[in-house]
């Protein structure tokens, strides 16, 4: 079943925490609310669970208006960040816990608890009690404790965010499996961009209460549609630009963030957000940016900045190079073939179709369709 | 140097503490002798007396536990209008001298009151009964209870109760298996002093229910009446097995629970 949420608002003593949010979410999806911490993620997902009550707005299930129903009363199930496990349960009576308030008892419980333990595979731990499991463990009994009830919505509130790098990649693995098994519908809540894309089916970036962009993640990463989103995901090259010229599938722009003297006009394609206005910012992904020495030929299909090396960096996914176009930073991921050193000239390249314009409004019309993308 | 003399002051000072609390009661233990302390105990009126103070005691446990325990789930995870006034009701009793509670409840459970006539007319008379101690000594001991409840209550992580919601538990269901098994200890310790409480209460019981023996006479009254009477030995042995209750006990609880 799906998941809807309509002009949903929640303050607390006074501070709007959701502002007439809307969400729509289908059902069997991975859905990922990624935002800043105080962005309305946790109220959201605890909105969804009927464990906050709004201010004003409607959530409905599977069509199913459920705003005044109990937590207990909504067939959903809920991983949350401390994963809130009975300290006084063992393994087996935490997941069977569930199975025991819906009265199913007997063989018919057993067999529904170790189904699930070992689909999280932590049928060897079913004796032993929270404080003698590991982080990963404690998480996979979470899941499994939230999955035996079968729910039609699964809501995870940041799970992973106690676990290291390397249990966390592999229960994210085993989480994405066993959401595709069963086919529940997910929200998974996280502030990590990362587990955002290799989870999510759709994302929605939330912030200051509202969704600034819902995207698959590769639309939202290499597409972002606002400022905000840019930034959070880790998208730094962001250029402010004056409209110039626009012809049939290009336009020409001056970069107005850089300083009058040092004025750089580059091609870009032709977007149908380019003929309401004439200040614009564009951003560009670090990929989409070919570093090449000052002696090196260069495509004339590509636009060609003279820059220089001010720093290099490593983000966690690789070496970045941040660039100084002249008042102006912009980051290029480094190929491993490409050895350069701190304050050498280079030239700065890309396509006319890197770079994208933040336009700031919400598609309506399906990834496929949009003439943003076509044109 | 610093830190060893630091340890040895705070050492002399528990040494002095446990001076404070050891030596009353070593004294207690001077006044008489083996085979007194057993002649004491077999007397009918020192055997009443410690009849009387621990059935009246463990009712007060029975109706505290009744009583405290919904409050102290209110105080723990509600919010309200009033909450800070029921919050200040709870611990007034505790600063309440215990004789003005008892002269309070005698005003109002003696004939003369509107309440106290009330129940006089339904054949029910409080004052100078059994009854009469149970409420004294419930309304001094009972806030033991609910603070230790409370704060037992306050320490339970919510998520862990959401949790049980998001199962589709009731509320009656999450409080039964999920709230009462890790309050327990809590409520343990809070049964244990509302229990001391109520078995070494004196001047709320002795202004409801006056000193009658066999009847209304517990062992706190019981030793101010020997004592005062001039019966030293007496008094002595009631106050000895009073001493030997309270320890025994909170012995016993200490290991069983994790107080």
């Amino acid at each position: 079943m799906g998941i809807t949420l309509e002009k949903i608002s929640k303050s607390y003593d006074g501070r709007a925490v959701l502002k007439n949010l809307n969400l729509e979410i289908n059902q069997g999806e991975f859905h990922v609310l990624l935002g800043p911490s105080g962005g309305g993620k946790t109220t959201t997902l605890s909105v969804m669970a009927g464990l906050t009550e709004q201010d004003s707005g409607s959530v409905s299930i599977g069509g199913q208006d459920v705003s005044n129903l109990s937590p207990d009363k909504r067939r959903i199930g809920f991983v949350f960040q401390d994963h809130a496990l009975f300290p006084h349960l063992t393994v087996f009576d935490n997941v069977a816990y569930g199975l025991r308030v819906r009265r199913i008892k007997g063989h018919e419980m057993t067999r529904k608890v170790e189904n699930y333990l070992s689909k999280v595979s932590i049928v060897k731990e079913k004796g032993k009690f929270p404080h003698q499991l590991s982080g990963g463990q404690k998480q996979r009994t979470a899941l499994a404790r939230a999955l035996v009830i079968e729910p039609e919505i699964l809501l995870m509130d940041e799970p992973m965010s106690s676990l290291d790098a390397m249990t966390k990649e592999t229960v994210r693995d085993e989480l994405k499996s066993i959401q595709q098994e069963i086919g529940v519908t997910t929200v998974y809540v996280t502030h990590d961009h990362n587990e955002a894309v290799l989870l999510g089916d759709r994302v929605s970036v939330l912030n200051n209460g509202r969704v600034e962009q819902i995207e698959s993640p590769s639309e939202l990463f290499h597409h972002p549609k606002t400022e905000f989103v840019a930034r959070f995901i880790g998208i730094k090259n962001i250029l402010k630009v004056s409209l110039i010229e626009i012809n049939n599938h290009e336009a020409t722009v001056r970069i107005s963030s850089n300083g009058p003297d040092q004025s750089v006009t580059i091609r870009v394609k032709k977007y149908p957000i380019f003929g309401k206005g004439k200040e614009i910012n564009l951003c560009i992904h670090p990929k989409k940016i070919m570093l090449k020495r000052e002696d090196e030929a260069v495509d004339d299909n590509l636009n060609r900045i003279r820059g220089k090396i001010v720093k290099k960096t490593n983000n966690g996914n690789g070496f970045m190079a941040i660039v100084d176009i002249g008042g102006t930073t912009l980051y290029a991921a480094i190929p491993t073939n490409f050895d350069c050193k701190v304050y050498e000239n280079v030239w700065v390249c890309f396509a006319p179709d890197a770079p994208h314009p933040l336009c700031g409004k919400k598609c309506r019309a399906a990834e496929t369709k949009r003439r943003c993308l076509k044109e | 140097m610093k830190s060893l003399s630091f340890d040895l002051t705070v050492s002399l000072i528990a040494g002095i503490f446990v001076c404070l609390i050891v030596l009353p009661m070593l004294a207690l233990f001077t006044t008489t002798s083996f085979g007194e302390l057993v002649r004491q105990l077999k007397s009918p009126l020192v055997l009443s007396a410690v009849l009387i103070s621990l059935e009246t005691s463990l009712t007060v446990v029975f109706f505290a536990l009744c009583l405290g325990i919904p409050v102290a789930y209110l105080l723990a995870m509600k919010d309200f209008k009033g909450k800070e006034i029921l919050d200040t009701l709870v611990d007034l009793p505790i600063c309440m001298p215990p004789l003005v509670a008892g002269l309070a409840l005698l005003i109002l459970l003696g004939g003369n009151s509107k309440f106290g006539g009330m129940l006089n007319n339904h054949g029910i008379n409080l004052i100078f009964s059994k009854k009469g101690i149970i409420i004294a000594q419930l309304f001094v001991s009972i806030p033991f209870l609910i603070k230790s409840a409370r704060d037992a209550f306050e320490s339970i992580n919510k998520n862990v109760i959401n949790a049980s919601l998001t199962l589709g538990a009731s509320k009656f269901y999450t409080f039964k298996k999920i709230l009462l098994p890790l309050a327990r200890n809590g409520i343990y310790t809070g049964m244990i002093m509302t229990w001391a409480r109520a078995l070494g209460e004196f001047g709320a019981t002795s202004m409801v229910a006056g000193c009658i023996p066999f009847r209304t006479e517990t062992m706190t009254v019981a030793i101010y009446q020997n004592a005062m009477s001039g019966e030293l030995a007496a008094s002595t042995a009631v106050a000895l097995l009073l001493l030997v209750f309270s320890f025994t006990l909170l012995l016993v609880f200490k290991s069983r629970v994790k107080i």
